[in-house]
Order: C-alpha cells, then structure tokens, then sequence
C-alpha cells in the first residue's frame, strides 16, 4: 500500500469513485459511547475495524481515543461508574452481550500499553508466556514454542535467546515494550490494541516498534491509538480520527483509509488537524 | 497519620540544605536543634544501656540457666528462662500464623474489593481496633473469652485424636492457657499487619494489574500470580513487624496466659511469656531476682529490636522494587 | 488516474498453535473462574472476620460498663475494698482518673517539646545523624512497653532515689512517646511543600527564620495530631507504669507521690475475688476505650479537615 504523502491540492478524487472492497471486519462498533458517572466521555462511533490492517485511532489529547480502545477488552469493567453503550462485535459476537465471557474475549483481544509493564517478579520467558500461564495451559512443549514464536514476531528472540531466565526488569525500555508486545501476541490475539505504545519511548526503540507493525499484521488486527499523526501516516492503513465535542465529549469525526484521511479528507476539521493546525 | 506507625513509605523529597550548605553563621536555632536530638540520643542510649547493665551480674553468670533452664526459683535462683522463651514463641507464632492468614485476606478486601466510597470506614475501623489498649484486651479475654474457652472450646478440642499431645487435658480454674493467649495475641497484631499490608499491596502499579487482566487472567489470578508475588518482600517486612509487636506485648498474655513457669508445649495447659513474666514479676522482685528479670528484658529487646529492623529493611526493599517497574 | 490502489488482502500467517491453546483454556476456563469467586469470596469472609472482634469487644464493653459507670461516685469517690458485709462498696475511681491525668501531664511537658524539635531536626537535615536518629526513632517506637517501666525503674525510683511515685510513671510514658512524637513530626514537616520554603527562601530570608515562620506554622496541624495520638497511646499504656508508679489510693498531684491510673486499676482489678470489683472493671474499661476512641477520631478528623482546607 502506497504510503506517500501528498497534499490535497494534488490528489483530488472524484466523488464518484467506489468505495474500495474490503476485507471482512475482525470487530465492528456502532454507536459505541462510553460515560463514566454519566459524563460522556466519547459518543456514538460507528466503524469496522478490517481483518489484517493497521487501524489507527487519532486526534488531539482528550478526543476520547483511549477510551474507545479501552472498551475493546472490556477493560472499562474495572472502573465503577463506567458505562458503555452500543454494540462491539468480535466476529459478529456481542462482546458485551453476548454469548462470550471477559476472560475469553481478553484471549481473542490482547493489549499492549502506553508504558512497558512487563511482570517485574518474572523472568523474559516467563513474562512472555504468562498469558498460557494464566489460561491454564501447562504443557511445556507448548509453552516453549509459544514463547520462542512470540517472542520472534516481537523481534526480540535474537537478543534475548540465550537469556531467558534473566529477570524483564534488565531489559532495556524499547525491548521490555516488545517483551509486552510478546507477551500479548503470545495468546494469538486475533485482535492486538496498542495505547500509544511507542510514546514514552526513543526515537530508535519507536522505529523498531513501527517497522514491527507491518509485520504483525498478517497474523493479527492491530488497532493503535497514536497521539503522533506522522506516525500513523507511516504505519496505519486505516484511520479513525475523533476530536473533543463542545460538551466535552469525543466523537468520530471520520473513518477512512489512511491515504484519503491525510490527502483529502472530507471533513476541514480533520484537514486542519493533518496539517497540523491545532492538537 | 495513624496510631499505627507504618515503616517509612514516602520517598523523601529532596531536602532543603539547611544544615548541610556549610552557613558560617550558626543560629540558635540549629543549635537547639542538635541540643534536642542529644536528648533523645542520651534517652535512648541510657534505655538500652541502663537495662543491659542492670542485667549484667545474671549474664555473666547464669546465661546457660536464663537461657534453657526451666525453673524460676525467687528470690533466689536459680532463674531458668525457658518458659518464658518457649511461651513467648509459642504465643506469638501462632498468633502471627493466624493473622496473617486473616490480615492478607482482609487487606486485598479492602484495596479490591471494597467499593471506594467505604474504604474510610473501613481504614477507620482498623485503626480503632489498634488503638484499644491491650490491658483492654486482656480483661475481655480473661472476663468474656477464658470461660467461653473453659465451657465451650477446651472440652471439643480436647476430644479431637492428637489432644494429648498438643493440647493436653486442662483443667484450668479460669479457662486461660497459652492457646487463649495466642488468640487474643493474633486479635491485637491484626491491625498492624492489616495497615502494613495494606499500603504494599495499594502500590502496586495499576499498570500491572490491567496488564495481566487483559491476558485472560481472573481476578485472583492478578492478586496471587502479580499483586502479591509483587508485593512480597514488604509483605514479609509486615510479617516481621507483626512478629515484634506479638513478642512484645505484656498485660494482655499476663491476663490470660495463666502466668505458670512451666516449660510444655501443650496449648490448652497455663504458660507465660518474656513480657508478661517480668511484670508479674516485678512487683515482688529483690536484688538478684531484679536482675534476671532485666536479663529476660535484654532477650525481649533483642528479638523486638532485631524483628523490627529486618521488618523496615526489607520494606524499603520493596520500595526499590517497585520503582522499577 | 485513480488514486485508491486496491486493498490487499494480505496473506495470514498459520495459527497453528491457536486452536490447541484455545481447546485447553477454554476446557479449564469454568474451574478458574470458580475458584476465583471461592478466593475471593473468602477474602471477604476475612474482612469480616476482622471486624467481628471489634463489635464483640464494643458490645461487652458498653453492656458490662455502661451500668457501672453511670452508677453515682463512680467518677467522685475514692477506691474502696468491698467487704463480707458490704460486698458491692467498691466506690469509685476518682484517684485513678486524676492519676492518669497527672502521668499524661508530666509526661507530656517531657516528651513534646524535645520530639518536636527532634523530628524537625529530622525533616530538615540530610546529615548522619539525622539518619541515625530516625532508625533509633523508628525501633523505640516499637519496643515493647514494658521496657520502659523497666528504665524508669532502675533510673528514677532507684538511681536518682526518687521512689516509687508519678514522676517515675511519667517519665516511663515519655520515653513511650518521645519517639513517636519524633516520627510524627517529621513527617508533619516533610509534608509542607518544599516551594513555601524555597519562596521564603527566595526573598531573601535566613533559612532558620524560614524554618520558624513558614514551615513549622504550616506543620502544625500534623505535629499536634501526632502529639494527640502520642498522648492517646500514652494514657492506655499498663506496663510502663505498672513498675514504678506505686498505685497510690489518694487524689495527689505532687510529682513525688505515688499515683494510680486507669488501666493500672484494671489490671489490679480484674482478677479480684469479689465480683463487684470484677464488674467495675469494666467500667473503667469503658472511660478509657471512649477516651482513646475520641482522641484517635478527633485526631484523624481534625487532621482532615486541614487537608481539605488547603
């Protein structure tokens, strides 16, 4: 997929032109909205997220990004006083009503975040397969060969092959974010959310990371939340942008392919935002 | 700020250099300063030293009898200090065991799964059960819990296959014995442990803990395989402290102990501790007699010193942990 | 020239693992959960647990006490030992309560004025001392009470030939509270923002008027709750006193007389053979557990209600 940047005034596409096909949807959201104590915190998205992409969720700090993501796995069940409204579907499964329990949802959606955690009383190996561990699998075999594969695709098994007892915490900041990235792809999500994964990191650990995107998307969904527009122009093949309402609320402003979104989105607030004229 | 002094927990912020930046001019003011803390240093130096002195002619002496004899003989000796060891241990362990067992359970109750709104009360009512005093204690245990033993639980234990060898018959006027002591023990350190507990297991990084639940883990999962491997050391640090504060307490065992030197292991049979031995004790004590009971005070201080030291060592352990995460 | 490239539709990479994985964690996905809600269940059960004492406690406490304390003289008079003829004349505790008051007293013009400065000295100095001073702190404040007694005995009544009377009592219970009042107080002073020191600071004012004119004015409010809880703790303490205060029978205010207090009277009075003394005793039980309850209380609110007016 060609990722050039251009300006609008270059590209300019006729209305007329079909929507491109897409693949199936890993997870779809309508008229998702999260409220916390009954304060909204986002409003009414409605998008598919399609199988094998990189969908990145953009906008401005408070336009409600996270929260979205956070209600992919549920994780909005931890706060009282969270409320989430709308439909989320796994494979056309309800995740919240449906006919599929938290722990098994948080199998199929993994979740790496915003500051590396790995587990700080375990060691790489067992960090990484800590996910089998806690789904009750047991089997060594199983668990070696997830550990080794995990840990390829997070592009971390070279460094750290021969020392895979040695405690996560000597690892450096970018490699205990891939350990995390292990760690979750470990459990073969189908679906793999990113809360800003790269920003407490530096500029070369970041690169690793996105050079890992493109990658792992054959073998899950990605869905990143990025606060660095640069970064999801370089990575992400579909865009979801939300921006903070008057009543405080974030909302969808726009879902496209990442292509039309920076080179001639419809809606100006999203064109300002892409040329950087606010956030 | 509480009854109950947890080990230092805060990090120190950086601190002003007032004493440190070398000002020519020292005021009055620093000077009453170092004048106060050579107070407090002189008191607690004479504290140690004054009793570690008065008990030197029985060390010097008797330390094999203080140490593993097992008579008590007033006024004059021998002095045998095993009873009192072996109470002490067996009161206070199995007071520690207990509220361990009680105080874990409680404390990750009360960080998760007590709603925020009533976290207060709850911090509030740990702290008013810490703040009873123990002579308190005591006189429940004796007036209300030694004939609900005596009556009640003494006769059922006693039926159970192993009696004779752990509990022995008993058959105590009054219903206190050395398993009375340890249960009214574990109530008073409860709180302690409890409030320690409680802080380690709070700082956890919240991280951590979303972390392992968006793996699929249930929730006990995150409190035994990340929260509480986490927050080891300083639950052990809390352990430690629980310990000391068991090994210390005097009135409260001197009520329902039973306050006989005998050196047995049997639970339901009367015992004493260090503490309790050397406030009944006391009253009626001359010359050498004072002595060996100042000796029993250096043993107590020992043990409560040495707990009580690993106990903050190993919680500002736990701190270094947790800021690498 | 049409700028929408087709969307590929990349290959996926085998899941060859996936379906074993899922088979077993959805086989024992039942017996985790429930063995989570059993855990969890019984930590909660463990709460309970913890508070039952305390109700249990409470309840005696004030269905034993409360007759006996409401009962007249109880606060008045003095002491009496019951006789055949006159089993329930136990009279009251009036020498107690005044002893307690005069051990807290004294004990308390020992210990604040040296624990504050101490754990001032504490907050603000980063030399070895003060980092010595503060294990030794942190240890005293936990030793075993009966210690204490054990020094006031050996030095006041014995050495300084004192004898057996309030002042030896009171300087037991300052050793109690010297160090805690230390703890405390430094952390009182910790908790001021080192920016109200640096604005003193930065207007040119010498770093000890600082100290007395901003920092400590803004400590306050910690160093005096520390003080109440000190003293709260001070007041239910047995064994420091059981040594050496002689458990005197008359109302006395004089330092060198013997005095008696309120959980001495317990103490002395809870193995009695007349039932009458047995019962008072929880009476008395009862002023000192609403006592130090009201302290503890007020302290925590007190301390709060500063916080939030900040």
């Amino acid at each position: 997929m060609d990722q050039e940047f251009k300006t609008h005034v270059e590209t300019k596409v006729a209305d007329s032109t079909p929507p491109p096909e897409r693949g199936a949807a890993a997870m779809q959201l309508k008229d998702v909205s999260v409220s916390f104590h009954g304060r909204t915190a986002v409003r009414d998205c409605t998008f598919d997220i399609t199988k094998n992409r990189v969908t990145s969720l953009i906008g401005p700090s408070g336009s409600g990004k996270t929260t979205l993501l956070r209600a992919l796995n549920r994780l909005h069940d931890l706060t009282p006083g969270a409320k989430v409204s709308g439909q989320i579907l796994l494979e056309g499964t309800d995740i919240y009503r449906g006919d599929i329990t938290v722990t098994e949802l948080r199998t199929r959606v993994g979740m790496v975040f915003q500051r590396p955690n790995p587990f700080p009383t375990m060691s790489i190996y067992e960090n990484a397969i800590s996910g089998l561990r806690f789904n009750g699998v047991k089997k060594k075999s199983i668990l070696d060969e997830a550990a080794e594969s995990s840990l390829k695709s997070a592009a971390l098994w070279d460094s750290v092959q021969n020392r895979l007892k040695v405690a996560a915490s000597n690892l450096s900041g970018g490699e205990q974010q891939r350990l995390c990235i292990a760690r979750a792809l470990a459990m073969d999500p189908e679906v793999l959310l990113m809360d800003e994964p790269t920003s407490a990191l530096d500029p070369i650990a970041t690169l690793k990371i996105e050079e890992l995107m493109t990658e792992l998307k054959k073998r899950v969904t990605v869905i990143i939340v990025t606060h660095n527009m640069q970064q999801a122009a370089r990575i992400s093949d579909d865009c979801a942008f939300l921006l903070m309402g008057e009543d405080r609320a974030g909302e969808l402003i726009e879902f496209d392919t990442t292509q039309k979104i920076f080179n001639n989105p419809i809606d100006p607030r999203t064109l300002d935002y892409t040329l950087g004229r606010f956030g | 700020m509480s009854i109950i002094i947890p080990p230092d927990f805060g990090t120190h912020e950086e601190v002003v250099p007032e004493f440190n930046s070398g000002t020519p001019s020292r005021s009055w003011y620093h000077y009453l300063l170092i004048a106060a803390s050579i107070v407090f240093a002189a008191v607690s130096v004479g504290f140690v030293g004054t009793i570690l002195w008065n008990s030197l002619p029985e060390w010097s002496h008797h330390t094999g009898t203080l140490l593993g004899g097992s008579g008590w003989q007033a006024p004059l000796g021998p002095f045998g200090g095993l009873a009192m060891i072996v109470g002490t241990l067996e009161t206070s362990v199995i007071a520690l065991v207990v509220a361990v067992i009680i105080g874990l359970g409680t404390s990750i109750s009360i960080v998760f799964l007590v709603p925020r709104r009533f976290r207060n009360v709850i911090a509030t009512l740990v702290e008013l059960l810490a703040a009873v005093p123990s002579i308190v204690y005591g006189l429940w245990g004796f007036l209300v819990l030694a004939p609900w033993m005596l009556n009640t639980v003494d006769p059922f234990l006693n039926r159970l296959p192993f009696a004779r060898e752990v509990f022995g018959n008993s058959s105590q006027e009054f219903g206190t014995s050395l398993l009375l002591a340890a249960i009214v023990l574990s109530v008073m350190i409860l709180p302690t442990f409890v409030a320690i507990s409680r802080e380690v297991i709070s700082v956890v990084p919240q991280d951590l803990i979303e972390a392992s639940l968006s793996l699929g883990a249930t929730k006990w999962q995150v409190i035994r395989e990340v929260v509480l491997p986490t927050a080891k050391i300083g639950l052990v640090g809390a352990t430690f402290l629980a310990l000391a504060r068991a090994t210390g307490e005097t009135v409260a065992v001197a009520l329902v102990a039973g306050g006989v030197a005998n050196t047995q292991f049997h639970l339901l049979y009367p015992g004493t501790s260090i503490a309790s031995w050397i406030a009944t004790e006391f009253g009626e004590a001359q010359g050498n007699e004072i002595a060996a009971l100042m000796a029993l005070g250096v043993l107590l201080m020992i043990v409560n010193f040495g707990l009580s030291l690993i106990s903050r060592g190993l919680v500002s352990r736990q701190r270094k942990v947790l800021a690498i995460v | 020239m049409s700028d929408i490239t087709e969307l590929e539709k990349p290959v996926e990479t085998g899941h060859q693992m996936r379906d074993e994985i899922r088979q077993i964690s959805d086989r024992v996905r039942g017996r985790r959960q429930l063995r989570s809600r059993i855990m969890v269940t019984l930590c909660a059960t463990a709460l309970s647990v913890t508070a039952v004492p305390l109700f249990l406690l409470l309840y005696q406490l004030f269905r034993r006490g409360l007759p006996v304390i409401l009962h007249a003289g109880f606060f008045t008079q003095l002491p009496q030992t019951p006789s055949l003829i006159t089993p329930n004349a136990t009279g009251g505790v009036s020498n107690a309560i005044l002893g307690s008051l005069v051990l807290t007293l004294y004990a308390a013009i020992m210990a604040i004025p040296v624990g504050v400065l101490v754990g001032v000295y504490l907050a603000e100095s980063d030399s070895k001392l003060a980092a010595s001073l503060r294990v030794i702190a942190q240890t005293m404040a936990g030793a075993p009470s009966i210690l204490m007694g054990l020094f006031a005995f050996s030095f006041v009544v014995r050495d300084l030939h004192v004898g057996f009377s309030a002042i030896a009592g009171s300087f037991a219970l300052a050793v109690l509270m010297l160090p805690v009042i230390v703890i405390s107080s430094e952390i009182a002073v910790r908790g001021v923002p080192n920016t109200l020191r640096e604005a003193g600071l930065a207007l040119g004012a010498k770093p000890h008027k600082v100290s007395l004119k901003i920092v400590l004015p803004a400590a306050v409010t910690g160093i005096v709750t520390g003080i109440i809880l000190a003293i709260s703790r001070a007041i239910g303490e047995t064994a420091p006193v059981l040594l050496v205060i002689g458990g005197g029978y008359i109302n006395s205010w004089k330092p060198l007389d013997p005095v008696s207090a309120l959980p001495l009277s317990i103490y002395e009075n809870a193995k009695s053979e007349w039932p009458s003394l047995r019962t008072e005793v929880w009476g008395i039980a009862l002023v000192l557990v609403v006592f130090v309850f009201v302290l503890s209380l007020s302290a925590r609110i007190w301390a709060s209600r500063k916080q939030q007016a900040r």
